[in-house]
């Protein structure tokens, strides 16, 4: 049971505040929200349903509220506090820069405590958050269990039986969607140490992430080729574990922090320049371990360290300084803002700067191109409608004439691949790695072609 | 306070038939965010909230509501700054957020017809690519409904030159408050007495807006901004009185103080200023661009007359835009160094400006609480934000105080105690600096043709006959919760 004496502040400051456990939503934090209002059209869920207890300044007042006593961690406040996407769109949005990823986060934490998630919520905490997730080597068991159906014949008989017709639509178009597992998990497959190629610039650990290396494998191996390509010693420490995102976002802090301090002994115990994560939402996690972990007098000050040495792939490469590739793609594409990268950690520029290096692409804007798709980690489980609707505003938006769409979060991916089943479309849903991984391969055939040409013109030359 | 529970059940029974059960708020939980709007100070939880998607539907609700005597108040985005959209006495709250679509753009006659839940920023995003756009501008544009903008006859950074959303609205349609459905205007400069003007403004007190009429103008070929940096506040505000006085519109012509910029520093949008700045001048001006260059360097030169620190013209149009999210921020942003204020709307003749910032210096010396300044100061429309702590005991109560003692002093200097934001629930004691009662009956007299029976968002713009200054000052211990 967790020390109620925690959050003193807190309590000092509200006397009838309803909050019973550690970690309660920070008064430093929601007295920076002076209720003016700005936040409102940048919240997805605000624009869809119009109501004030599903915007951000609602939210943060009702927070506020459990605080002041006048309401109670129950249904009624779970339900604001849940379908919030975590999105942090009003983050950008607010004057005052309130943390309201933060605060849902910590009342999230309330409402798992006291009342722990039952019914579907609840099995899919069970299987996925507790059992599934911060176990890498079942991640990998599940990853390889997936290929296994989708190369066996097993979903071949599903899809044509109608098995899969038990399952509710939206999984369904999942299972439509989910693409072909064709590389193995690479964490603890491929060498824990890989070289630079050529000249050494930085030596970076990378965390694979669970659904990126489970479903995304290839990006991964794109990512550490990428990585390669620009002067990176490359180390994939075997000890790694889930970040603990989809833990943090569903209120269940304890299991959060387990992961959040196996990480940091990991990552720490050998002398890096940076720690690289090409997920979204796994590195806004990584980079707020140091809020996580604030009131633990043994990992506070570790946490901050490892949060400053964490940085998403493409903004270290921009910062680095990309060496362009010389593959030329001729590629229309257009670019999603993943919330957990512009929102949370500011990342715009640097991946279209990254895009834009790549010979022959043309990169076109995406309207609204920073509003969340519905994806939110496993919201899109949890609330399918709303998830839905986010999603169909989002394949409305993107312009004609794109051959891909290119965005730097997997939870993102899977759902934009929904998108092109549900909607009939031919996009291509690609990772800015991978992108910049097949310009640097065109580079490796490209310089060969150029070899053989070089060397069939010799040879005529020499004849 | 309210209605009777069995009253309230029979209410939201008729009204989930009429709108549909997803329409309808009506439980204790879910009402709470809905205590107060962009004004904190007096709250008041609403018996119901209702969701009409149209004209039809606000009507229908309208004449249930009119037949059975229960007091109700449109609400748009809740941003307003003076209480016009709280529900001090448990009034049913008609939202208008799901009437947010663009009807109509008519560029040849340039006009846009909008529902009033449309936001006012989307207006101008909407007709941008067609070189078009919607003037009134207030800093909560982003967010902020049409339909609201009527309501207080918003106004902006922009309005110096452009006016206000009076200025800009041709026509009207109107659910009166027992229910019937009027349009009003429609062409510039209809016949017959103003009603446009007369209703634009009416902070909610004459029936509920359902749709509304307005100018789109064509973009200006050029905008120049400039900043000007100055160590004293009386040169910044002498600077103001000169350009005008020069014979130049501006724009904008805006002006922040030490602890205004302080806020704004420590906010999300930055800029970059001193911290040991007296006060910052953002000018700018638009229009045709040959002579444009010319104007702002005369406006350049003027501040230079006033011992400027700096003074720099914007490079490119993101660094102007920056400028301005800073500027347009600035209240949001108190939250970085308060955790509570209250925005004065006064306005004053520009003259004045020196000697009503030394007068509102003394009132924060004697209650003890910081004063930022934040102005559209080319109109004189000043926004003193008192800065408190609703947690500590007795500063809410000093904050309003203070804030009616500034209002004071604009109505003094021969100015007004409101310039955009209405009256709503904070000034309604302070009209009293501006009306005498019969003036103030005269008005309600025009109000009960409108709205005979007082049920449309009443308890607002007024003071009661039986208050005094005296009793307003202890409201905010009678209303707080």
């Amino acid at each position: 049971m967790s020390d109620p004496s925690h959050g003193n502040l807190e309590k000092y400051l509200y006397p009838k505040s309803n909050y019973k456990w550690e970690d309660a939503p920070d008064p430093a934090k929601f007295s920076e929200c002076v209720h003016c209002g700005m936040c409102l059209e940048a919240c997805p869920t605000y624009q869809q349903t119009g109501l004030e207890a599903h915007s951000p300044r609602g939210r943060v007042y009702l927070i506020k509220s459990v605080a002041e006593g006048k309401l109670t961690l129950n249904d009624f406040f779970a339900d604001p506090v849940n379908t919030c996407l975590d999105c942090r769109a009003c983050e950008t949005a607010c004057p005052a820069g309130v943390q309201v990823g933060a605060l849902v986060e910590e009342a999230r934490g309330q409402l798992y405590k006291e009342d722990p998630p039952a019914g579907l919520r609840g099995v899919l905490h069970k299987i996925f958050l507790r059992g599934l997730f911060p176990y890498a080597s079942r991640m990998r068991k599940l990853s390889l269990l997936t290929r296994w159906y989708q190369r066996s014949g097993v979903r071949f008989i599903a899809r044509k039986t109608g098995l899969l017709r038990i399952l509710p639509k939206h999984l369904q178009e999942m299972e439509q969607a989910l693409p072909n597992l064709t590389t193995k998990p690479v964490l603890g497959r491929i060498h824990e140490r890989l070289a630079p190629f050529g000249l050494k610039r930085a030596k970076v650990a990378m965390l694979t992430g669970c659904v990126m290396d489970a479903v995304f494998a290839d990006i991964n191996e794109a990512t550490v080729n990428v990585l390669r390509h620009n002067g990176c010693e490359v180390w994939i420490p075997p000890s790694q574990s889930c970040c603990g995102a989809l833990h943090v976002h569903a209120g269940d802090r304890d299991t959060a922090k387990q992961l959040a301090k196996q990480n940091i002994d990991t990552f720490l115990s050998d002398d890096i320049d940076a720690i690289i994560i090409n997920a979204a939402g796994c590195g806004s996690t990584l980079k707020e371990y140091g809020e996580l972990l604030k009131s633990d007098p043994e990992y506070a000050d570790k946490a901050h360290l490892f949060a400053e040495k964490t940085v998403d792939v493409s903004s270290f490469l921009d910062r680095l300084g990309l060496i362009p590739p010389k593959g030329r793609l001729e590629l229309t594409v257009t670019y999603h803002d993943a919330c957990h990268l512009a929102h949370a950690q500011g990342i715009r520029v640097e991946p279209r700067r990254l895009l834009e290096a790549v010979p022959g692409v043309q990169l076109v804007p995406l309207p609204d191109s920073d509003r969340c798709c519905g994806s939110a980690g496993i919201y899109n489980l949890t609330h399918p409608e709303m998830a839905g609707e986010l999603l169909d505003r989002k394949m409305n938006d993107i312009p004609d004439g794109c051959d891909a769409v290119v965005m730097g979060n997997p939870g993102c991916m899977m759902q934009f691949m929904v998108g092109v089943v549900r909607h009939n479309r031919n996009e291509q849903i690609m990772h800015t790695i991978q992108l910049l991984d097949l310009a640097y391969r065109g580079e490796e055939t490209s310089t060969e072609a150029e070899r053989a040409e070089h060397s069939k013109a010799s040879r005529s030359q020499a004849s | 306070m309210g209605m009777d529970s069995q009253t309230k059940a029979l209410i939201v029974g008729r009204l989930e038939q009429m709108v549909g059960p997803r329409a309808v708020l009506h439980r204790y939980e879910d009402l709470v965010a809905y205590e107060c709007d962009g004004y904190t100070i007096h709250k008041g939880v609403p018996s119901i909230v209702v969701f009409p998607k149209s004209t039809q539907e606000v009507s229908d609700v309208v004449r249930l509501l009119h037949q059975n005597r229960i007091p109700y108040l449109p609400r748009g985005a809740g941003t307003g700054l003076s209480g016009g959209a709280t529900a001090l006495n448990g009034e049913v709250v008609i939202s208008l957020v799901r009437m947010n679509k663009l009807l109509d753009v008519d560029y040849a006659n340039r006009k846009a017809v909008v529902q009033p839940g449309f936001v006012n920023l989307k207006l101008s995003n909407s007709i941008a690519s067609k070189g078009y756009y919607y003037a009134p501008d207030p800093s909560s544009q982003a967010a902020c409904t049409i339909g609201g903008n009527v309501a207080e006859n918003a106004g902006g950074a922009h309005c110096l030159k452009y006016g206000v959303t009076t200025n800009h609205v041709i026509g009207l349609e109107l659910v009166l408050p027992d229910g019937e459905i009027v349009r009003i205007g429609g062409v510039p400069d209809a016949p017959g007495y103003d009603l446009l003007g007369f209703l634009t403004g009416s902070e909610g007190t004459m029936g509920i807006v359902t749709e509304i009429t307005v100018r789109i103008l064509r973009k200006p070929q050029g905008v120049l901004t400039v900043l000007a940096l100055y160590d004293e506040v009386n040169d910044a505000s002498q600077a103001v009185s000169d350009i005008i006085s020069a014979g130049i519109v501006p724009a904008a012509l805006e002006m922040m103080d030490r602890t205004a910029i302080e806020a704004v520093e420590s906010g999300n949008y930055p800029v970059g200023y001193p911290s040991d700045l007296g006060a910052v001048l953002i000018v700018e001006v638009d229009g045709i661009a040959a002579g444009l260059q010319e104007q702002i360097e005369r406006v350049m030169e003027v501040c230079r007359k006033h011992r400027v620190r700096e003074v720099r013209q914007s490079r490119d149009p993101q660094e102007r835009t920056r400028w301005w999210a800073n500027r347009k921020t600035a209240f949001g942003a108190m939250g970085t160094i308060s955790p509570d204020y209250m925005v004065q709307d006064g306005v004053i003749p520009r003259s004045k400006l020196p000697e009503v910032l030394a007068r509102i210096g003394e009132v924060s010396s004697k209650y003890g609480l910081r004063i930022a300044n934040v102005f559209h100061a080319g109109d004189g429309n000043l926004h003193p934000l008192i800065l408190y702590n609703s947690m500590e005991d007795g500063e809410k109560e000093r904050a309003v105080r203070a804030g009616s003692e500034v209002l004071k002093v604009c109505a003094d200097v021969g100015g007004s105690i409101t310039g955009e934001h209405g009256v709503g629930i904070e000034k309604m004691e302070d009209m009293r600096f501006i009306f005498t009662e019969e003036e103030m009956n005269a008005q309600m007299q025009v109000r009960d043709v409108f709205n005979p029976d007082n049920l449309c968002n009443p308890g607002k713009v007024f003071p009661k006959p039986a208050r005094c200054v005296e009793l307003k000052r202890s409201a905010p211990l009678i209303h707080s919760s």
